[in-house]
């Protein structure tokens, strides 16, 4: 809550923060089915209009209106990329905090492995991973998460490895605390505030990533839309119904800016250096 | 690359002194085609390759016996003039003697029937192989004469032959192993340099059998975005493309400076359901998803109205109208009808899958069909996948329906022999043959009169529509689009560019 | 020093690594190099033509067999060759690389040369308008997807300028200066925005960090005028944080463009291996990834050297 407060205190976490909130009640008025119209039902004598009363984004190659696609695409975007990036966040702090706990060779082991992955070409180890497993929203997820995994490990595996030598954590230690216990309490409480400005952050790459994806031809499958299949549905549209790729195109700016925006501001609030120097 | 930078020196040194002995003070011709396409060849070896870019690339540098005009109908390249024996099991070709390799030797029966003994040594890999396996043996009389024994008579062998997967080759590059490596044809134009997925530089064949070629060269550049070939022809730095995608060849015409050429082509866009799979095995299903289909709908919606709604059979020759084959006008109420006596009143899921971009409205098509059909409570799931992927499970018949773009043929028996026959290599894919097309299928191939082989073909065609193992939806364009400076391209049902040969370019 | 020592020794093990994922997951893709040339035909292959192609294209032999040949060779320094291009792999991957690399280098200048002078402008004027504009600008610049950028610059360009940059054929700089830079210039401004967008916040918050430390007051207290604080003091200081972001992504580049190189048509390394999975050239795909982790881990272990260079203090904390 003191994190909330603060939040809407900051210029930019305001912005973000309304940004998001917009978008999230477009989404789930998408997924609730309250659409000015059906967004996925092809309607071929009302193809590629542009913007009216009637169609406020226009329609696309089928018929289909923009705006209520859009309000579909939202969701489904967000919904890739929280969970991607949820997924990496569980994975890349379970990975560094037994690196740091369990030091070597696992902590060796576990961050050579995060190397390789960051060393690998993202949108190719993307490709890869949903070339095997087949497209869909499932494979996306996976995908992202594995290419963003490694960021959370090392974020979370360098103050684990500060915080487990300080003072605390030895206390709680000979007071007989078990191991599971001072992990969970002592290390995530202080780790919370780098992760939550990480998660933010990567929320925006990861819609960026999922949109690139997509461009690709790799990421959700029609008709549903996401953002990125609708701007790379739009591509060779460009011309006859330019419409089709700027509305999708402002709504991933603007999402990604509301996220960054949020990202930035949590960093304001949280970051231990700010603190410290307020303290 | 060294080896290219040198060689390109050297011939910019020769050209530099033709021009200076003999050009001086005439207007240069600015004379190089510059062309585009968004898919690059995918190999050199004219007798392996079978992508579509990689037969456009090789067939100006290769010629096979025979080649098939604007119109579709046979005529010389390699060989000047042929006969069938009266029984049709004895072809005999007469080989122009004019025909010469780009390094100056002729083309002699003896380079004829060691390419023809390469496409047929399993060893080489060849999937038209499977055409030509009614030769039986290839004599050698003379240097001029070829002469082909077939074990049984085979009508459709001839335009079979017409294709750069048919192309001769030189005997002596063959022995050497060269064949993919080195290019070496009796085509109109030699390859000068190809890097992969980027360009080609092909100059004229000074031997030519059919003469000068109107421009001094072509550099074919591989841009992978269509709409950025748009951009570069509209700012006039190419001068004639390809084009895959409708949505963009149909912005062309209003281009000022652009002209778009447009050959109905034999290829169909067809939705192929697989017949070993329920319930896709009920005959009812099928003609049930056959009335709920409404074809027009889909060209007009998907492919922005570009093509034709088509039966099995593509060819001008042997075409019939589309509206007298089962169920071509959509009937909702009989497909309704047909899934209730099928015991699918409430329909059923499937997934079909599709290319990305392979063709370019794969999806759309998909996702129209998948409206269409949800009319009579099939629902379908789309999955679009990667080309490979896709040709993946498209081979093993993996999939309950594919969208699929298939080629075309001149002549409906290699065309449909390999799906809808009894021996059909490609029957695993098709899963369905049944005794009427197997028998109709064998008559057409033997028959050798034209009028009786096309009664023979459209019956074919009227029960294969009938089953319905597949929804023949449409025939698409193939589309080239130029700068109106260029002149004299011819476009081919077949997407051949052997015309590039005559065109020119204006200053 | 024992640090980057380490570094070095963990660098071939993690190179390892990315050549076992690559390999084996290449592999893992339905299709091989078969189904690539031939497509939907290759069904009309009888088994001993496609057993005959496998041995043409090497892939006839058990993976494991395979990963050893391939490792063999590559500890001799040999890549394999390329069946789509019929050449070595290096050859191949050191011919598209120049691309690559100015490419990087370009935007890399464009980011520096636009985002240093308006983050430190936006630090020094703290909380005003053109603080504000710039910060906007930035936020901009780090939301925009990079094809959505290169298609609208392709699509003004031809339709209202009457003009594309050069596509398809690269001129390299050594052939032709001016073809070049007028050939990479949009797309280096393409990837440059983003990159710029993010030099320019890490250069404003970086400045304003150090206009705040107490040297920097004790230098503007003793007289020193205000300009000749950030420029002599503030600056050299507050690049050390640009310095790193600007690797970094220097290093991600260095990788190839995918998008960026598949709508300007330029045959850069993202095309290269992106094709190179489509045609199923085991060996290119393998090569090429494997350079580019090396240049990366490259770039990356250079960075650290110019950070603990560039950084006597070394700050420990937020990064």
């Amino acid at each position: 809550m003191h994190i909330l407060r603060a939040l809407i205190r900051h210029p930019s976490g305001r912005i973000g923060g309304a940004i998001i909130l917009l978008l999230l009640i477009a989404a789930i008025c998408g997924a609730l089915g309250l659409t000015p119209h059906d967004p996925i039902k092809a309607f071929p004598p009302d193809r590629l209009k542009p913007p009216s009363a009637t169609y406020w984004m226009g329609t696309d190659l089928l018929g289909r209106d923009t705006a209520s696609r859009l309000m579909l695409g939202i969701g489904l975007s967000f919904i890739v990329a929280f969970a991607s990036v949820i997924c990496a966040t569980i994975a890349g702090t379970v990975i560094g905090l037994f690196a740091a706990w369990w030091g070597r060779p696992w902590d060796g082991i576990f961050m050579r492995t995060m190397d390789v992955l960051l060393a690998f070409p993202a949108i190719l180890l993307a490709l890869l991973i949903i070339s095997i497993v087949g497209p869909g929203p499932m494979t996306s997820i996976v995908a992202i998460a594995i290419v963003y995994t490694p960021i959370f490990a090392r974020v979370v595996r360098g103050p684990a490895l500060s915080l487990k030598h300080r003072e605390f954590i030895d206390a709680a230690r000979t007071f007989g605390s078990s191991e599971s216990y001072i992990l969970t309490r002592h290390l995530l409480l202080n780790l919370i505030a780098p992760l939550t400005v990480q998660f933010t952050l990567a929320l925006a790459w990861s819609l960026l990533t999922e949109a690139g994806l997509s461009f690709l031809g790799l990421g959700t499958q029609p008709p549903s839309p996401s953002l990125g299949l609708m701007l790379s549905e739009s591509r060779n549209l460009m011309q006859h119904a330019p419409w089709l790729m700027l509305f999708p195109g402002l709504t991933v700016m603007i999402g990604v800016l509301g996220f960054n925006l949020t990202g930035d501001a949590l960093r304001d609030i949280l970051d231990p250096r700010t603190q410290e120097r307020g303290a | 690359m060294h080896w290219t930078k040198s060689k390109k020196i050297l011939a910019g040194a020769a050209l530099a002194l033709a021009l200076g002995g003999t050009a001086i003070g005439l207007p240069v011709q600015a004379a190089e085609l510059r062309m585009a396409w968004s898919q690059d060849a995918t190999g050199l070896d004219p007798h392996k390759q079978t992508a579509f870019s990689s037969i456009r690339l090789l067939e100006l540098i290769y010629e096979p016996l025979v080649q098939l005009n604007a119109d579709l109908e046979v005529v010389p390249a390699v060989a000047s003039s042929w006969s069938f024996s009266d029984d049709g099991l004895t072809l005999t070709f007469n080989i122009n003697p004019d025909a010469k390799f780009s390094d100056g030797s002729s083309v002699t029966s003896e380079d004829v029937k060691a390419s023809f003994e390469r496409l047929l040594n399993e060893d080489t890999g060849a999937a038209a192989r499977s055409n030509f396996l009614s030769i039986a043996s290839i004599d050698t009389p003379d240097p001029q004469t070829a002469v082909f024994h077939l074990s049984q008579p085979d009508a459709p062998i001839l335009v079979a032959m017409a294709t750069a997967n048919a192309s001769i080759v030189p005997a002596a590059e063959i022995a050497a192993g060269n064949i993919g490596t080195k290019t070496l044809g009796s085509g109109p134009f030699v390859l000068d340099d190809w890097q992969p997925n980027s360009k080609e530089v092909l100059s004229p064949n000074p031997y030519w059998a059919g003469g000068k070629t109107g421009v001094d060269g072509i550099t074919i550049s591989v841009l992978p975005d269509e709409t950025a070939i748009l951009a570069s022809l509209r700012a006039g730095q190419t001068d004639f493309a390809l084009i895959n995608d409708p949505l963009v060849a149909t912005l062309v015409p209003s281009e000022p400076n652009l002209q778009l050429n447009r050959a109905a082509g034999l290829a169909y866009n067809v939705l192929q359901l697989n017949p070993s799979r329920a319930p896709m095995d009920n005959l009812k299903v099928r003609q049930a998803m056959s009335c709920a289909v409404n074809r027009q709908e889909v060209l007009d919606t998907a492919l922005l109205g570009e093509g034709r709604v088509t039966g099995p059979l593509t060819m001008p020759a042997f075409r019939s109208d589309p509206n007298t084959l089962f169920c071509y006008q959509q009937d909702v109420e009989k497909a309704k009808q047909l899934m209730a006596e099928a015991g699918y009143p409430d329909g059923f899921s499937a997934t079909v899958i599709a290319a990305t971009g392979e063709p370019p409205v794969a999806s759309a098509e998909a996702q129209v069909l998948q409206s269409q059909l949800a009319a009579i409570g099939i629902k379908l799931d789309i999955k679009l996948m990667e080309l490979n992927v896709y040709v993946d499970a498209w081979l093993n018949a993996d999939f309950d329906m594919a969208v699929a773009l298939n080629g075309g043929r001149p002549d409906p028996y290699p065309m449909y022999n390999r799906y809808f026959t009894k021996d059909g290599n490609l029957l695993k894919v098709s899963n369905y043959v049944d005794d009427t097309l197997d028998s109709l299928m064998q008559q057409g191939r033997v028959e050798t009169d034209f009028e009786k082989r096309k009664a023979i073909f459209q019956e074919f065609e009227r029960h294969l529509a009938e089953v319905s193992p597949w929804i023949w939806l449409s025939t698409s364009y193939s589309y080239t689009a130029q700068l109106k400076t260029v002149h004299g391209f011819e476009p081919s049902p077949l997407g051949s560019l052997v015309s590039l040969s005559h065109v020119t370019v204006d200053e | 020093m024992n640090h980057v020592a380490q570094r070095l020794l963990t660098f071939p093990l993690i190179l390892w690594g990315v050549s076992l994922i690559v390999f084996f997951s290449i592999r893992l893709i339905p299709g091989d190099a078969i189904t690539a040339m031939l497509g939907t035909e290759a069904g009309l292959l009888t088994p001993d033509q496609r057993a005959s192609l496998a041995r043409y294209f090497g892939i006839d032999q058990p993976v494991h067999v395979q990963y050893l040949n391939w490792l063999g060779g590559l500890l001799h320094g040999d890549l394999g060759v390329s069946v789509t291009f019929g050449k070595p792999v290096l050859d191949v991957i050191l011919q598209h690389f120049p691309l690559t690399l100015e490419l990087a280098i370009l935007s890399m200048i464009i980011a520096l040369v636009v985002g240093v002078p308006l983050g430190v402008l936006a630090a020094t004027r703290n909380e005003r308008l053109s603080d504000l504009v710039v910060r906007i600008l930035a936020m901009l610049g780090q939301s925009t997807p990079n094809f959505v950028l290169g298609l609208l610059i392709v699509f003004v360009l031809s339709v209202y300028f009457g003009t594309v940059p050069a596509m398809g054929v690269f001129t390299p700089i050594t052939e032709d200066l001016g073809t070049n830079l007028l050939q990479l210039i949009f797309p280096a401004i393409t990837l440059g925005f983003a990159f710029a967008a993010s030099v320019m916040r890490i250069s404003r918050s970086a400045m304003l960090d150090v206009l705040g430390d107490d040297y920097v007051r004790t230098a503007h207290s003793k007289g020193v005028s205000y300009w000749g604080v950030i420029w002599k003091h503030a600056l050299p200081n507050a690049l050390i944080p640009v310095v790193t972001i600007s690797g970094v992504e220097f290093g991600y580049l260095l990788g190839g463009a995918v998008i960026v190189e598949q709508i300007f048509a330029l045959p850069g390394l993202g095309r290269l291996v992106l094709d190179a999975v489509t045609h199923r050239d085991y060996a290119l795909v393998q090569g090429t990834v494997l350079f580019i982790a090396f240049n990366f881990l490259l770039v990356n272990l250079i960075i650290d050297l110019l950070y603990v260079a560039l950084d006597p203090r070394i700050r420990l904390g937020n990064r």
